[in-house]
């Protein structure tokens, strides 16, 4: 373990990580790259699937996504200009 | 009976000893001023438990060595074992680490306590103690009295440890004043007889004061004036070690089982600890000769022997009994044996709370854990009836079969008495989580009350749904059986939903994926919004095609209502329950979570 990588988990540790602000950022956007990649899985499999009744179960899903992705988006600008 | 009779005659004699002897009052004083200062320094550390002390024992107790580093390291900075022993009943109490990592902290404790005697014979009794007492008793209660929880911790910090220097410098005082007028020396002696009778008054020492640190104290100033012989001193310290497992077993007592366990295993451990200490003392005492050489400890030094000989004795104790933590788990737990049925209940099949206790609410972390844990429990029985209710099997729900067999694989040909069941599992679990809650928010914070609000609803959320299953059971029934294939296939529709939605919750519960969660959230928000056979047509549709009479579409119109509101409430409940409360996940799940003119957008397209 690097030191920076250990300073960050101590500071984890004893709850010193930077503001409520920061900390929440850092979880907007760790969870929108993980809804980003799972935007990317469906798409590809929406191309592989053939049954109607999968096209659409995949499509609703993407559509969920999109607007999650859209409401991180818009919480993030928001903390960033406060 | 026992302790009727204890107190007054602690009290005469106490009260007698300080008529015949001056000097023995300032010894008592010094005893009270130290068990005060430590009392203070429990205060003091309890303020910066509310995350920094949970934080770190979660991360730090998932293999044994961190367990037991985690007792050492705790017990050192806070210089209290049975604090550390309380707090570790408190987790235990909620659920928040297991019996063998208790077992861990426990014996770390044992060693960290040793640095107490450490601190004393090295430090206490070498310099003018008395002098360092004084400004931190006038800094501790300046901050004491500040609004700053921090601050006020940290006045609380500094004064119990003036207490503690102070109640030092007054045993030492009363001691070697003590000596001009009697030779308590003179009492002592060598040999098996004086080794079990020292124990014996170490052991009753430390219950009555329960510490075993004053205990250790009190040994050691007597023994610096030479009130003690080194060897009584010794037999005294194995007495402290084993007399402190009263503290542990006091505090468990209103824990559950596994704090119970846990003072069980204290008991065990400090019981044998003593007995090997006394077995081989000669061989102890012989390796402390010559760590004592080794670092360079004084040959007439006996103080900071004493402390060589309490860490050893401990370390032993420590090695020998490591190699039998698991089989300790599994006596422990064959022999104190989990009586989560409420006591007095003649119902075999009545489920009692499990995680809720006195001991949780030593702290508002612990509390607040233990009654996320008892929600979900509530759950757990709530999905059993639910699913029942449904006709469905359990079994079906949680594994990947296709929901058009899920449906079809019915669970039982009698109806379930979902009344029944509600007495049984849900009525006094919930009723506990309403009285508990009240009684936890008195030690909890403003943020903390907000978060047990929306645990409360969560639970209200949980009952309604059992509620609204066994109204909707009611027509399931009937209808199975019915001619009509219209009828039965909207009713199938209903139980084919809520399995769906009793599937994702259950996937929800069971994963750490942030993504997954908001996204299965999305998707049952939806799922209730477009089945609503009410708002879709499809209800009439069937009226206007008369494919159900006025009374089935009566009942399919009430009874997809209270599917609708079931979804509902175990959505609302899931949001709540499911999303961890130490991560932001639980605020940026309310705040991603997708608007009712979203779902609108997304059935809207899909319908395009």
């Amino acid at each position: 373990m690097g030191f920076k990588k250990f300073f960050e988990s101590v500071k984890e540790t004893l709850g010193l990580d930077n503001s409520e602000k920061e900390s929440k950022k850092k979880s907007i956007k760790n969870l929108l790259k993980k809804l980003n990649s799972k935007k990317n899985t469906v798409q590809k499999e929406l191309k592989k699937k053939s049954s109607k009744k999968d096209k659409n179960e995949l499509q609703e899903e993407l559509k969920i996504i999109i607007c999650h992705l859209k409401n991180g988006k818009k919480m993030l600008q928001k903390l960033e200009s406060k | 009976m026992l302790r009727k009779i204890l107190l007054p005659t602690i009290l005469i004699i106490l009260g007698y000893g300080f008529w015949v002897s001056p000097d023995f009052k300032v010894i008592a004083a010094g005893v009270s001023i130290f068990l005060f200062g430590m009392l203070s320094l429990e205060e003091g550390f309890k303020a910066f438990s509310g995350g920094t002390l949970e934080n770190i024992l979660r991360k730090s107790t998932d293999k044994l060595y961190k367990s037991i580093s985690f007792g050492i390291l705790a017990t050192t900075v806070m210089q209290s074992s049975s604090l550390v022993s309380v707090l570790t009943i408190s987790f235990l109490g909620a659920g928040l680490i297991g019996l063998a990592q208790g077992i861990g902290i426990v014996f770390g404790a044992n060693i960290g306590t040793t640095t107490g005697a450490w601190l004393v014979a090295g430090f206490g009794l070498k310099v003018k103690i008395s002098a360092y007492a004084m400004p931190m008793l006038v800094f501790g209660i300046i901050l004491i009295f500040q609004k700053t929880k921090s601050l006020k911790g940290i006045g609380y910090i500094l004064a119990g440890l003036g207490f503690l220097f102070l109640g030092i410098h007054f045993m030492k005082d009363g001691f070697e004043a003590f000596k001009n007028t009697l030779d308590l020396a003179s009492f002592g002696g060598t040999g098996l007889k004086y080794l079990f009778i020292f124990t014996g008054i170490g052991v009753f020492a430390t219950v009555v004061m329960q510490s075993s640190h004053a205990t250790l104290v009190l040994i050691i100033t007597a023994l610096s004036v030479g009130q003690i012989s080194y060897e009584n001193a010794l037999a005294l310290a194995i007495g402290a070690n084993v007399g402190t497992t009263i503290t542990a077993i006091i505090g468990a007592m209103s824990s559950n089982i596994v704090g119970k366990r846990l003072a069980g295993a204290h008991l065990i451990f400090n019981v044998v600890t003593g007995l090997i200490a006394i077995i081989f003392m000669h061989q102890i005492m012989f390796s402390v000769e010559f760590v004592s050489g080794y670092v360079g400890i004084a040959s007439d030094d006996y103080t900071l022997k004493l402390a060589v000989f309490h860490t050893i004795f401990n370390v032993i104790g420590v090695v020998v009994m490591v190699p039998f933590i698991n089989k300790l788990v599994v006596f422990l737990e064959s022999s104190l044996k989990d009586t989560v049925k409420k006591q007095g209940s003649k119902l075999d099949n009545y489920d009692g709370v499990k995680y809720l206790n006195d001991s949780v609410l030593e702290l508002p972390s612990t509390a607040m854990a233990a009654i996320i844990r008892e929600t979900k429990h509530l759950y757990e029985n709530s999905f059993e009836i639910i699913t029942h209710g449904l006709n469905l099997k359990k079994t079906n729900i949680v594994s990947s079969m296709p929901l058009d067999e899920v449906i079809r694989d019915h669970y039982s040909n009698k109806t379930v008495n979902i009344d029944e069941l509600y007495n049984y599992k849900i009525k006094g679990i919930y009723g506990e989580i309403i009285d508990f809650s009240t009684k936890a928010q008195s030690i909890m914070s403003p943020e903390d009350i907000e978060v047990l609000y929306q645990l409360k609803l969560a639970n209200r959320d949980i009952v309604q749904a059992v509620k609204d299953t066994k109204h909707l059971q009611k027509n399931l029934v009937k209808y199975a059986k019915n001619d009509n294939k219209h009828i039965k296939k909207e009713y199938d529709t209903i139980r084919k939903d809520l399995a769906e939605l009793l599937r994702n919750i259950n996937i929800i519960a069971n994963t750490d994926e942030e993504d997954v969660i908001i996204l299965l959230l999305s998707k049952a928000r939806i799922h209730t919004k477009k089945y609503d056979i009410v708002a879709n047509g499809t209800l009439d549709n069937l009226i206007r095609k008369s494919l159900i009479t006025n009374e089935m579409a009566t009942s399919l119109m009430n009874d997809s209502s209270y599917a609708h509101d079931i979804s509902k409430n175990l959505i609302e409940m899931a949001t709540v329950t499911f999303t961890d409360r130490n991560s932001n996940s639980s605020s940026i799940n309310v705040d991603m979570k997708i608007s009712e003119e979203d779902i609108d957008s997304i059935l809207k397209s899909k319908d395009k």
